[in-house]
């Protein structure tokens, strides 16, 4: 391998393996790999995936390998080879159609940074932590706040190379020099775009991606409040105008911890073990003016359109007599504070200040199950979470994101890699959250490596029939059985399941 | 070892594609201002262990390019390592020289 990248391309000493290592590990010793190495090219990337399936060498792609909370850089089998396409960074924009082709390695920053330095108008989606890869992100199906804000279905046409070397292009880019490659989803046939998502059938050395014609206003409420039993009729305000279309970015309804974990730390607040009592919420609320809940509700767009919306999102608001709506308005030259990015599409590394919470090395780990948007079971599923929170001593960081249909639960654990004690809870309570939403039929959207059969596990109707099938596929497409083994728990043939290395 | 050899290998190694030609003081705008600049997380962080005025790493003047060089590598606290997927042992060593203003 290091032949077809280079010395410089190839880290393989223990300070690399490490490197590549997981940052925010429940067990900090189960996902080191062996190596890395560095491709600049799909050619190389084909020369490299041919080596490993005549070695039987099993290797994990990262796009920049900032996953942090899912595994970061690190591998499900310890020992792989991570194929670190950081240095593949091309961007191409169309201005007129509003479309990028990506390389993997192009990470927010970089992306938002060629368009600023042009005065392109046009916005991406970032998510809280933007450090990582605009296509790796996306991959991962990850989110953010604006109406593209679920990433994974700004994706049009990709390049990937299969495990046994061969270059594929989807959609439209079947056809050679095809102008409609980013334009058109699905091209003739079967769409596979999604295939590679989640999945462990092929390496994505390029991707067409929607980006957002600037708006040219956006206005909206930040609203806060004030009771625990608020959230019900909030998700059903919300739930109806999102599924019409009167909102169309992706709102998040977040808890009162979400400011305390990144301006301060625990210590500040409290010296007591366990889940913050009530007492110390109620003085975080105070001190940052905070609801139980809140949402920054926010749209974009022409503004006669926008301004009608707004109208009757505020009525609809109003009805649930909110205990604080603080409007905001924009439109392009004006400026805003750094912490309105999120909305606004500017990559941001703040939110990860949480990692600190207890003053020293943290991290954090999510449980995240797919909910519907009804209040009443939202309701039901938060005061069975909140439960086991307190049940393991752990703060509560909660978040409810609205796609068209659908409610994703975020649910962060923030770790203490400080104290092994705490860490031991963190492993069965995860596994407890898991099992409690299984009996729901609420399944997760997203896991960390440690999870992901855990999680696959819970998909499993008709004797785990999807699960079958993701491995057929698998089989067919991998028969060496050496692209990322048991990535989102799919495994090859001749790979014990659950095998770590 | 690497402390020394990164200098070296900036006559040797393959130009990358992006970067190569950049100023150490334009690498760590790309490499690390997302974290250690205005509002990023590192200078956050930071922010609570010495004055504020001098959170971001541009405004410091006790860094040396080694200690900024091992920092980067292993990670410090909530920092986590860099790779050198992600920059390289020659662009590290240009942002370390700019970070350290001279100092070795």
């Amino acid at each position: 391998m290091a032949a077809v990248v280079g010395a410089a391309a190839t880290f393989a000493s223990e300070e690399d393996r490490d490197a590549y290592s997981d940052r925010f590990p429940v067990d900090p010793h189960r996902h080191r790999p062996f190596a890395a190495v560095a491709p600049t090219s799909a050619e190389q990337v084909q020369a490299l995936v041919r080596i490993a399936a005549a070695h039987r060498v099993p290797i994990w792609t990262v796009s920049r390998g900032k996953n942090l909370g899912y595994g970061t850089a690190a591998p499900v089998v310890a020992g792989s080879i991570v194929i670190d396409l950081s240095r593949m960074q091309k961007i191409t924009v169309d201005v007129e159609n509003a479309t990028v082709l990506l390389e993997p390695g192009v990470g927010f920053y970089d992306l938002y940074d060629y368009l600023q330095t042009r005065s392109i108008p046009l916005w991406l989606s970032v998510p809280g932590n933007s450090w990582g890869s605009v296509i790796g992100n996306a991959l991962d199906r990850g989110l953010g706040y604006t109406p593209y804000g679920e990433h994974t279905r700004n994706f049009c046409g990709m390049e990937v190379v299969l495990p046994d070397g061969d270059l594929v292009r989807t959609g439209m880019g079947a056809m050679p020099n095809a102008p409609t490659w980013q334009l058109h989803k699905y091209g003739f046939g079967p769409a596979w775009d999604q295939l590679f998502v989640q999945s462990n059938f092929g390496i994505v050395t390029k991707a067409g991606m929607w980006l957002m014609p600037q708006p040219e206003v956006v206005r909206g409420f930040d609203v806060e409040m004030d009771r625990m039993e608020d959230l019900g009729p909030l998700i059903d305000v919300i739930g109806p105008l999102r599924r019409e279309g009167v909102l169309q970015q992706s709102p998040t309804i977040g808890n009162w911890f979400r400011a305390a974990n990144i301006l301060t730390t625990r210590k500040q607040w409290t010296d007591q073990p366990g889940s913050l009592s009530d007492a110390v919420i109620a003085a975080i609320r105070k001190q940052f003016g905070l609801g139980w809940w809140g949402v920054s509700l926010r749209l974009y767009g022409r503004e006669t359109v926008v301004q009608a919306n707004l109208d009757i999102l505020e009525k609809a608001l109003n009805a649930i007599k909110p205990m604080s709506m603080k409007p905001f308005s924009w439109r392009p030259g004006d400026p805003f504070s750094p912490t309105q990015g999120g909305w606004m599409g500017v990559p941001m590394t703040f939110p990860m200040q949480s990692a600190n919470w207890f003053g020293g090395r943290g991290g954090h780990i999510g449980f995240s199950p797919v909910l519907t948007q009804s209040g009443k079971l939202a309701m039901e599923q938060f005061e069975r979470t909140y439960a086991r929170y307190k049940e393991f001593g752990m703060d509560y960081q909660a978040s409810f994101a609205f796609g068209e249909r659908h409610l994703l639960n975020v649910n962060a654990v923030l770790l203490n890699l400080d104290d092994p004690a705490f860490m031991k809870r963190v492993d069965p309570f995860l596994r407890t959250l898991i099992a409690d939403a299984r009996q729901h039929g609420y399944g997760e959207y997203r896991a960390h490596l440690d999870y992901m059969d855990t999680v696959a596990e819970t998909y499993d109707y008709n004797n785990h029939a999807l699960r079958r099938l993701n491995e057929r596929v698998k089989n067919a497409l991998d028969p060496a059985g050496i692209l990322a083994p048991g990535k989102s728990g799919i495994w090859p043939a001749g790979h014990p399941r659950g095998s770590r290395t | 070892m690497r402390r020394v050899v990164p200098i070296c290998l900036v006559l040797l190694l393959p130009l990358l594609a992006r970067g190569a030609d950049l100023t150490g003081k334009q690498l760590f705008q790309q490499k690390c201002a997302m974290c250690h600049g205005a509002v990023g997380m590192g200078t956050g962080l930071l922010a609570r262990r010495m004055k504020p005025e001098v959170a971001p790493l541009e405004m410091r003047a006790d860094l040396s390019a080694a200690y900024v060089e091992r920092a980067a590598r292993v990670g410090i606290l909530n920092m986590p390592p860099i790779t050198r997927g992600d920059v390289s042992d020659a662009q590290l060593a240009s942002i370390a020289q700019y970070l350290a203003k001279g100092k070795p």
